[in-house]
């Protein structure tokens, strides 16, 4: 297993560093900060609380910490979420100010989510020697980032196919000091930061990939990027949110995608993190 | 009488001395202060194109600049990337307190910018900046307004002090 610890404790107001570390080093999963309470450390069994309680300075130190001092930066804080050095996902909710109807940002946070993330290598399994386009799914927090990580990087090391990989929220190969956190593979290109209809258009044109990579479609825009590169010669593997096949089929915005016959698998994660690969023809 | 006029030389070359430097440093100060206004300068240019974080624009600042200003921008940038201080005003301040011979015009223009960085979008950050530029570019006109004058008169006011001295002991 890996983790950019170091960057997740920088994260943390300096009185809660120390705890943090001695109870959730190797399990934490979530963070929940929020404002009069004290921090509950989500672990994959089990919550712990700490005894002191959150105050709205603790809670504006992440956010800057998490934006390097830099809101201009870290535009998607407007999406109610930064991603921080070493992937991990800092989450923000409170008093939003609007402008022409869209966020500009939270004027006053009253709690955080902070997601750790980790890697977990040789996951993939037999997912790797699939040929065709794979569609992961499952629950929020199920582990689908994580296994599409290993899959784009063990595919990426069998050295046959070039893999350029569309990291909107560079939650997929985050950087820390400027270098990967993570091993990318030998054959990966990632573009991160753009969205993923515009860096998929870019990559499709630019890098010559056999496989292009999206994490989290959630948006109409991206199933038109995904449809409008189908087709092209060029496999894709990406993931969404939805538990079952049923569930994909119910959500408006993917079925598109799954009527088209993009995909030619479905990877169905479960809870306890277990697997199971479909066939997607319908 | 070798000593009085060995003495009078000493005294008037002191005083002189004293002129020249206070005339020196005079210009020191010019001169951060218009490497400073340059370092907003590049900081606009590099927000706006590139909108890079800020402890990656200062370490690039830092680079731009020459002397006690660069030390002072890559000090800053440290401070930034320790990820201790709660905003970007502390994290001046640190950096401050390591750089100690910062002139007073550059140092109370660098608290400003303290001040302004790390609080608003992109577009408010350029507009804070802009006003810091224009305001320094003010300080500046003001502080070398008859310069070369001033300057003269600090050196030739020392010699004089010295002449009058000697006159006055001798």
């Amino acid at each position: 297993m890996m983790c950019a610890w170091e960057a997740f404790m920088n994260l943390l107001p300096i009185w809660m560093r120390e705890n943090v570390n001695s109870k959730g080093k190797e399990t934490l999963q979530n963070l929940r900060l929020r404002v009069g309470q004290p921090p509950i450390l989500v672990t994959s069994d089990k919550q712990i609380s700490l005894s002191k309680t959150v105050t709205a300075e603790d809670l504006q130190f992440c956010i800057n910490i998490a934006s390097r001092y830099s809101p201009w930066s870290a535009t998607t804080v407007t999406h109610g979420y930064i991603t921080a050095q070493g992937g991990h996902r800092l989450g923000i909710c409170g008093e939003a100010a609007t402008l022409d109807g869209a966020i500009s940002c939270i004027r006053v946070p009253t709690s955080i989510c902070l997601r750790v993330a980790r890697d977990f290598p040789g996951i993939a399994g037999k997912i790797k020697d699939l040929d065709g386009s794979i569609l992961i799914i499952g629950k929020p927090g199920c582990g689908k980032t994580t296994l599409l990580r290993d899959v784009i990087r063990q595919k990426s090391n069998a050295g046959r196919e070039n893999i350029s990989v569309v990291d909107e929220r560079e939650e997929l190969f985050p950087r820390y000091n400027k270098s990967m956190c993570f091993p990318i593979g030998i054959n990966t290109d990632v573009i991160s930061g753009c969205s993923k209809a515009y860096g998929i258009d870019l990559m499709l044109r630019s890098m010559g990939p056999d496989i292009i990579a999206v994490d989290e479609i959630t948006a109409h825009e991206d199933c038109t990027a995904l449809l409008h590169v189908g087709w092209c010669g060029v496999k894709l593997l990406a993931t969404a949110h939805a538990s079952s096949r049923y569930d994909l089929l119910n959500r408006p915005v993917y079925r598109p995608i799954v009527e088209s016959g993009l995909f030619d698998y479905l990877v169905v994660l479960h809870q306890d993190k277990s697997w199971c690969i479909e066939r997607m023809n319908i | 009488m070798t000593l009085k006029l060995l003495g009078g030389i000493f005294i008037i070359f002191g005083c002189g001395g004293i002129g020249f430097v206070k005339a020196a440093s005079h210009r020191r100060e010019a001169r951060i202060l218009a490497e400073f206004i340059s370092a907003i300068a590049y900081m606009q240019c590099e927000m706006q194109y590139r909108i890079t974080p800020l402890p990656d624009l200062c370490a690039q600042t830092a680079l731009q600049c020459t002397g006690v200003l660069r030390y002072t921008f890559s000090a800053l940038a440290d401070e930034l990337n320790n990820q201790i201080s709660p905003d970007v005003e502390c994290c001046m301040l640190s950096a401050l307190e390591v750089t100690r011979n910062l002139p007073k015009l550059t140092y109370v223009a660098m608290r400003s910018l303290g001040r302004a960085l790390g609080n608003f979008g992109l577009e408010g950050q350029l507009k804070e900046l802009d006003v810091i530029y224009i305001e320094s570019k003010q300080t500046l006109t003001a502080f070398t307004k008859n310069q070369e004058v001033k300057l003269r008169s600090y050196q030739t006011l020392g010699i004089c002090a010295g002449a009058v001295l000697v006159i006055l002991f001798i």
